[in-house]
């Protein structure tokens, strides 16, 4: 990589220093526009002979680990590489037709599951304290199967007697046993009906994708979202916890099977609030992995260019940049690791093989990622060897101009047609500055100076408010990182500071 | 038409759809071979799945709900099954199921009434349902097709539905030409024809020329796959067993614990992708320039002193690491491969392998096979093999002298099941069962081909052996091919020259068939070929192939020569 910077590389015209792609075009530029000199055409294509020996014969000595493999540039790629780009191929999707049967099948469960929550919603709404009106306003509410009608319980088939007596389930009406039936407390049904406001917000999900029984909820009694505390587990846990010490007020007696349906419902909701802390650690991991991968992206733009002697970015920006990036990449690896070792020291619930299994794999990941992306990272010229490449550079640049200057008086004096292709010659000619696009921006172009908005005084000279505008953007820029356009602007407002000056002239002569 | 293309379109696409977040793989045993054909671990972690599963494992935990699940799986009954089980008690928060073929609406339904929790986002068929070995060849993983010279129904069914998933993930519908001496090769062309019929809607595109899908049987040319390899690729597979890519080397004495199994995958190690088709003589001068620029790097990495040199040297160098671990790896495989040709004097019993399968100097190629057998530095399975070829060789001739080998061979003490390999084989593909007159076909090739290497003073003896594809190709490309023996399936003909082409090879392909694949495509631009078998064969697994299709027929040759 460092020989290289001495020569010029490329198909270059000998005569013009035109950069060709391919020898083809160069041969074909040539004896499009130089064609007066056979012998030099001849020179050339056999040039392309030795050139091509050269080359490949150097690549094969070349020190450089980028190139891994000497035999990567003496054999062609497969055939098959070389195929027509292709499409995905067919595919094709089942989800609509799933859906359907599923809502189907479900649609009698939630219809089932959305009463109880109606008629439990009831049930709290206005109950009264003393037992007996208590009695009656659940029996308003849910109508209850006669006792008569029942002589076994219908979920453990024993009869009733003096020790086993029949009870009624306030949510469906239905007699069983004691043993049968389940005590659902006030507070976990107060819960279960009540919107989410009891619960954080933070963990509501959007719901576009929920399927119908919650639809009919929201319809019916205007319930949005049901939630529990993270620490009650699961309802079955909390059912079993009857409070004794406040007696049966607190509580309603409920049936097996509407305590099931009540759980599943509860389990459902609880997933979508189920949010373990790995997540939270993983997002910011993949947040930071991403910045990373686009300011590597960005740095090695820049790394070229200033290893080139290109004037096009700071060096000074580079440095932070680099800085930024390693101090990601220790943020990833400190997430990564963080996540590999939780949970390990927590000895009543230790993680069970496979999130032990998932935090590592993770952990693997995010180390792959800091080798092959991260370290990857080249190191800078100092400052001092930027002065010089720089130096080389200009040197470089200087050389080709005075080649073509030579080159052109040769030229001119040649016949008239020859001269008019000359021209075009001259218009190619690489300038650095000229080459830069005269960027305008504007707040479509997606951001803006919104927070250091310029605070000159309107009355102000127009150029230098918008010298000034622009160092607010440039400013903004590279906070952001963007150093693509900081280079740009940089070079807008060294343009403008320029005709600022030459303004400044005249109106002093002027004046 | 790149096969490995195709597939990977539908992995990513898959753990694309499911969009960011922690994501498992939950997989069957064969989907599980085909995902790890394509890609690195590194490489689909950056997909985000950091755990994979198998759906028929029984161990039932918590599960996480955190993570995403892709499930993908081929439609069988059992894993429908299993499915259906997972759905009902689901370990992870959302699935996005994808099956590798077509599906019966039934079995959707089956699905849908167990989902319960409506845990599942998305069913689809992405038809990634055979294995990619390169980008022109594909297996499907099945070891012994038939049983008594005839279709096992469950093969052929995974050979149909492994059939139909390249198609569509080309997207491409084919004309069908056969192999007319082989009951199967019918019965299977037969067979993707009702599919192609019924599934009419999944089968529209626009294709310039309809490719053609020719399917042979390897009964036409038992030859190649019993021959000893000397390409890089085939040699290894011949030798060492080349499994899912995976080779393995934990019988080498002395091997480092990192090398016990290595990864060959043209996909992820440029050495191999560039040399792979290479011969034996060639590796090992490519190994040594390999190993002269490691070490003069190695040298440079040894001068290098301070810590911050260190540093500098690794940042300057970031792939310094995977270089060595390449090196290192074909090291180990190359000294593997020449140790074992070297101990059982593979290049003498290669040379009259090849003097078998192109000359035809009866009297010679006895003596010197009489003398091999006699020779007990020789494998067993080595003789055998080299008695099998005189036989298919010389089954017809007048004066053919296999029993008197056979007596050798049991003289020897050769196992009575390796002397009955030599009866299987000519039941299996004696002259009555091949179509094409191999070995005079091979002698007027070897005739043009020696007045061709005479002139250009190469000539390789190890590899005289040109596969029967090869022709068969090369009719086919130019229009020639005959429909007597290749007739098309139904009244339909094609008028004008291929130019997609998908061989498909009933009984197992061979590397080296892959590689004559490999330079058709490279001679004829414009034309693509890809290759196909029931899986890739050496000549031990071959020898399997034979003992199961011959199984539970009447041995009439043994009733004859005794």
């Amino acid at each position: 990589m460092a020989g290289s910077e001495e020569v010029l590389e490329g198909f270059l015209c000998p005569i013009c220093v035109t950069d060709f792609k391919a020898p083809v075009q160069l041969t074909k530029h040539f004896e499009d526009f130089h064609n007066d000199d056979p012998e030099i055409l001849k020179s050339l294509k056999d040039l392309f002979g030795k050139a091509k020996k050269k080359i490949l014969k150097q690549d094969e000595m070349s020190c450089s680990f980028a190139n891994s493999v000497p035999s990567t540039t003496r054999l062609q790629r497969s055939p098959e590489s070389n195929w027509e780009p292709q499409e995905i191929g067919v595919m094709r999707s089942h989800t609509k037709y799933f859906k359907e049967i599923r809502n189907m099948r479900l649609e009698r469960y939630s219809t089932e599951t959305n009463k109880l929550l109606i008629r439990l919603d009831k049930l709290l709404n206005n109950l009264p304290t003393d037992p007996v009106d208590r009695k009656v306003h659940e029996r308003a509410i849910v109508p209850w199967i006669d006792d008569k009608d029942v002589k076994l319980c219908p979920i453990c088939a024993k009869s009733f007697h003096v020790a086993r007596r029949k009870h009624h389930c306030r949510l469906c009406g239905a007699v069983m046993c004691h043993n049968c039936t389940i005590f659902l407390s006030l507070q976990d049904a107060k819960k279960m009906t009540s919107p989410v406001s009891v619960q954080d917000d933070s963990a509501v999900s959007p719901t576009s994708e929920r399927p119908i029984s919650e639809r009919i909820v929201r319809a019916g009694i205007g319930l949005t979202k049901l939630a529990r505390s993270p620490s009650s587990g699961s309802l079955n846990s909390v059912l079993s916890l009857v409070n004794d010490s406040t007696g049966s007020e607190q509580h309603f007696r409920i049936c097996t099977h509407c305590a099931n349906l009540l759980d599943a419902r509860e389990k459902q909701k609880a997933k979508h609030f189920d949010k373990p802390i790995v997540c939270q650690f993983y997002e910011k991991m993949r947040a930071y992995m991403k910045e990373a991968s686009q300011h590597v992206k960005m740095y090695n733009k820049m790394w070229e260019s200033l290893n080139e002697g290109e004037s096009t970015y700071n060096l000074e920006d580079a440095q932070a940049l680099r800085i930024k990036i390693a101090k990601l990449g220790e943020n990833i690896d400190l997430i990564s690791k963080r996540i590999s070792v939780l949970g390990t020291r927590c000895v009543e619930n230790p993680p069970q093989d496979q999130e032990l299994r998932l935090h590592h794999m993770v952990r693997v990941s995010a180390m792959i990622f800091l080798k092959e992306e991260l370290l990857s990272v080249q190191a800078l010229p100092s400052e001092q060897r930027y002065a010089e490449l720089q130096k080389e550079r200009q040197r470089r640049i200087e050389a080709r101009i005075a080649y073509e200057r030579q080159l052109e008086e040769e030229q001119r004096e040649r016949s008239k047609e020859q001269r008019r292709k000359e021209t075009w010659n001259l218009e190619i000619r690489p300038t650095v500055k000229e080459n830069q696009p005269n960027v305008v921006l504007d707040q479509s172009q997606g951001w803006g100076p919104s927070s250091v908005a310029p605070i000159m005084p309107s009355s102000m000279d127009p150029i230098i408010e918008q010298m000034s505008n622009l160092r607010a953007y440039i400013k903004q820029a590279r906070a952001d990182c963007r150093y693509d356009e900081v280079a740009t602007l940089e070079s807008n407002l060294k343009e403008l500071q320029s005709v600022y000056f030459t303004m400044k002239q005249s109106n002093n002569s002027d004046g | 038409m790149n096969l490995i293309t195709a597939l990977k379109f539908y992995i990513t696409r898959m753990t694309e759809e499911s969009g960011p977040g922690m994501k498992v793989l939950l997989m069957d045993k064969q989907t599980t071979s085909i995902v790890s054909l394509l890609y690195s671990q590194s490489e689909i972690f950056l997909k985000e799945v950091y755990l994979f599963e198998r759906i028929d494992a029984n161990v039932r935990n918590e599960g996480l709900k955190h993570l995403k699940c892709i499930v993908f799986i081929r439609p069988t009954k059992e894993n429908i099954e299993c499915l259906c089980n997972e759905l009902r008690y689901p370990k992870y928060g959302t699935y996005y199921i994808y099956f590798s073929n077509i599906i019966a609406k039934a079995d959707i339904k089956l699905l849908a009434e167990s989902d319960e929790q409506e845990v599942v986002r998305e069913v689809h068929e992405y038809y990634a349902d055979y294995l990619a070995i390169s980008p022109h060849l594909f297996s499907l993983g099945i070891n012994t097709c038939s049983q008594g010279l005839l279709w096992n129904p469950v093969h052929l069914h995974r050979t149909v539905s492994g059939l139909i998933s390249v198609l569509l993930s080309i997207k491409k519908c084919p004309y069908i030409r056969y192999q007319n001496s082989s009951e199967m090769a019918k019965r299977l062309a037969e067979k993707i024809r009702e599919v192609l019929s019924k599934e009419s809607n999944s089968f529209e595109f626009k294709q310039d020329s309809p490719p053609i899908l020719l399917i042979v049987d390897r009964r036409d040319d038992p030859v190649t796959p019993l021959l000893n390899q000397w390409t890089y690729q085939a040699m290894v597979h011949e030798l060492l067993t080349i499994n899912n890519n995976r080779v393995n080397l934990s019988h080498v004495k002395g091997i480092s614990k990192e090398l016990r199994e290595v990864v060959l995958s043209a996909e992820h190690d440029e050495f191999y992708a560039n040399n792979l088709y290479l011969n034996f003589g060639e590796i090992g001068q490519t190994i040594k320039e390999l190993m002269d620029e490691f070490q003069k790097k190695a040298k440079k990495h040894q001068k290098v002193e301070s810590i911050a040199d260190m540093k500098n040297f690794v940042e300057t160098y970031p792939l310094f690491k995977k270089l060595s671990g390449t090196v290192s790896k074909h090291v180990t495989v190359v000294g593997e491969l020449s140790s074992l040709v070297e101990k059982h004097h593979l290049l003498q019993v290669s040379e009259l392998e090849q003097e078998l399968s192109c000359q035809s100097d009866h009297s010679m190629q006895l003596q010197k096979i009489k003398e091999l057998i006699n020779n007990q530095q020789i494998r067993e399975i080595d003789v055998v093999r080299l008695v099998m070829l005189y036989a298919l060789h010389y089954e017809k001739y007048a004066n053919n002298d296999i029993n008197g080998l056979l007596n050798l061979l049991k003289n020897r003490g050769v196992s009575d099941k390796y002397v009955k390999l030599v009866y299987n084989i000519l039941e299996y593909s004696g002259i009555n069962a091949r179509q094409n007159n191999l070995f005079d076909r091979e002698a007027v090739a070897k005739i043009t081909k020696k007045l061709f290497k005479g002139l250009s003073g190469v000539d390789n003896i190890y590899t005289q052996h040109t596969p029967l594809l090869n022709e068969t190709l090369e009719d086919l490309i130019k229009g020639k091919l005959s429909l007597q023996t290749f007739p098309y399936l139904g009244s339909t003909m094609m008028s004008k020259k291929p130019q997609d082409i998908i061989v498909f090879m009933i009984g197992g392909t061979t590397y080296e068939e892959s590689l004559t694949v490999h330079n058709l495509n490279k001679q004829n631009p414009g034309i693509k070929i890809i290759l196909g078998g029931t899986t890739i064969h050496n000549s031990a697994s071959f020898l399997e192939e034979i003992q199961h299709a011959t199984s539970g027929i009447l041995t009439k040759y043994k009733n004859n020569n005794n």
